[in-house]
């Protein structure tokens, strides 16, 4: 079995079902569009929560007059506190740009300072949940701090609706990744029908079932890349939609965690495992001896 | 070349296809195997391509038993044989050329070991003006006669053909008969499953009659009627 053949049937079964290969692609592109958007989302929302970091407890926002290291101090001779960090207003600016690099050039025209001085509590694991609340409450009447606000349960349930949000969206990519593959099989099956005479003579002149099945799983694997690369653009252009929108009219939640597309490793898998869900489409047409 | 000793094929408990049939076929000969429709000849093809297996008996081709010959060889004991059938089996989408070099291909052949293969047998059947055209673009007789072209393409030691002139008018008939005269001239088996008696009659060659499934042997060669042998070549 050679190469040119191998390429050149599996071109000549493409061709032979034009529309059956081009609804095979699209449905493979739309079964891995959905749980694409579902990682950009993921992924885009996990950048306002990273689970690695050590988590805030409660955030002090001060008054810019205030002496942010004697609160830090007074904070600090609590036992339940594990560290406190004080992030100026200088400071949070740069987070802010390194977070968000497309929305961090805009505040530079600004005269002042955007963000207030802070201070992040973080507390000691073992602490119970309400400890937050009560240190927030008691750190609220301190002079020079304008707000206290419990973090914890707030950072909390944020990380778990990215969770959920990467569950449904591995389920979902699950679920029309079986449909993606059933319809590879249907279509290889149509394939399989077309070029029933063609298998016949290619047994009867003494070719192996690989050889003979060889550009069906080919040609199924391709459709599956195809389809894979197709939901990859629909996802990109997807995106680049709402940034485009986003930067006609901001929003003021959407703009903050709308700004970075798939990682690479992500969306290389796209295709991939397109290329795999049609070769298991094939394989499961193929299962048994094609008829001649 | 082939030996098939009490070999019978049933299809379910009372349907018997072949019943006991025991034959010799020598390397080298013209053999025609022929009985009413439905009397197993189809079936006895199948049995010595290995398209079936038999119930019980022994199928001997080549000196291959046939019978316990493991899945995975069969596609290489096919590449021994070559095929004929009434309905010519051509690629329509390919050229009578490219059908021929296809085959190969899937082989594992060397391109150009295809071409100069492909181009012998259409030589051989007198098709090589014709080389480029689609099947369709054929006649009847220029299909079954490139159907043989494929059949002969990988230099078979047998050549098996199933009614090829089941779809062919007389005068094309004759000119399928002396194609396979003088493939069996040049050494090659030549096992032929027809119910045209009066084309076997005019071949003058060995006849083996099958009638529900079992065999009955007539050399027609000797009998009166096969005086004439007008398609034998030289």
């Amino acid at each position: 079995m050679n190469s040119r053949y191998l390429f050149g049937e599996a071109w000549a079964i493409a061709r032979s079902g034009p529309r059956h290969t081009a609804m095979a692609v699209l449905l493979i592109a739309l079964a891995f569009y959905v749980p694409g958007l579902f990682a950009l989302l993921a992924r885009n929302l996990s950048r306002m929560s990273d689970p690695a970091r050590d988590p805030v407890g409660v955030v002090l926002t001060l008054d810019p007059s205030a002496d942010a290291r004697a609160i830090a101090a007074k904070v600090a001779q609590d036992r339940r506190v594990a560290r406190v960090t004080i992030v100026g207003s200088e400071a949070a600016l740069e987070r802010f740009r390194r977070a968000y690099p497309d929305l961090g050039a805009a505040l530079q025209e600004l005269h002042e300072a955007p963000f207030p001085p802070t201070i992040e509590v973080h507390l000691r694991p073992a602490v119970p949940a309400l400890a937050a609340r009560d240190l927030a409450a008691s750190a609220q009447s301190w002079p020079g701090v304008d707000s206290a606000e419990s973090e914890e349960a707030f950072a909390r349930k944020f990380r778990d609706g990215v969770r959920l949000l990467r569950g449904a969206g591995f389920f979902l990519g699950g679920l029309l990744a079986f449909a993606a593959v059933l319809s590879v099989a249907s279509a290889v099956r149509l394939a399989l029908d077309l070029h029933r005479d063609e298998i016949d003579i290619m047994r009867r002149m003494g070719a192996t079932e690989a050889a003979i099945r060889a550009p069906f799983w080919l040609h199924a694997s391709f459709e599956g890349l195809a389809g894979g690369a197709l939901s990859l653009l629909l996802l990109y252009a997807t995106y680049r939609a709402a940034i485009h929108l986003l930067s006609r009219e901001p929003h003021p939640v959407l703009s903050l965690f709308w700004v970075g597309f798939l990682d690479l490793p992500t969306a290389l898998a796209l295709p991939a495992v397109g290329a795999i869900a049609g070769f298991v489409g094939s394989l499961l047409s193929l299962s048994k001896r094609p008829k001649s | 070349m082939i030996q098939v000793f009490r070999l019978c094929k049933d299809y379910g408990p009372f349907r018997h296809a072949i019943s006991d049939v025991s034959f010799n076929v020598e390397r080298g000969e013209f053999v025609f195997l022929t009985g009413p429709s439905g009397a197993g000849k189809s079936t006895l093809l199948k049995l010595l391509f290995r398209e079936e297996l038999p119930t019980s008996g022994q199928v001997l081709v080549n000196g291959r038993n046939i019978g316990v010959l493991p899945d995975s060889q069969v596609p290489y004991f096919r590449r021994t044989l070559g095929v004929v059938f009434q309905d010519f089996k051509l690629i329509g989408r390919k050229t009578i050329f490219e059908n021929l070099s296809f085959v190969q291909s899937v082989l594992g052949l060397p391109r150009g070991e295809q071409k100069r293969r492909a181009y012998q047998a259409l030589k051989r059947v007198g098709l090589q003006h014709r080389m480029n055209s689609y099947p369709s673009e054929l006649s009847g007789g220029e299909q079954q006669r490139s159907a043989v072209a494929l059949a002969i393409v990988n230099e078979p030691v047998l050549l098996l053909a199933d009614e090829p002139t089941g779809n062919l008018d007389p005068v094309l008939s004759e000119e399928i008969m002396k194609l396979f005269a003088e493939i069996n001239i040049r050494g090659t088996t030549v096992f032929v499953a027809t119910h045209d008696i009066d084309l076997i009659r005019r071949m003058g060659k060995r006849v083996l009659t099958i009638e529900k499934g079992m065999l009955r042997e007539r050399d027609m060669a000797r009998e009166s009627l096969a005086r004439e042998a007008p398609f034998l070549p030289g």
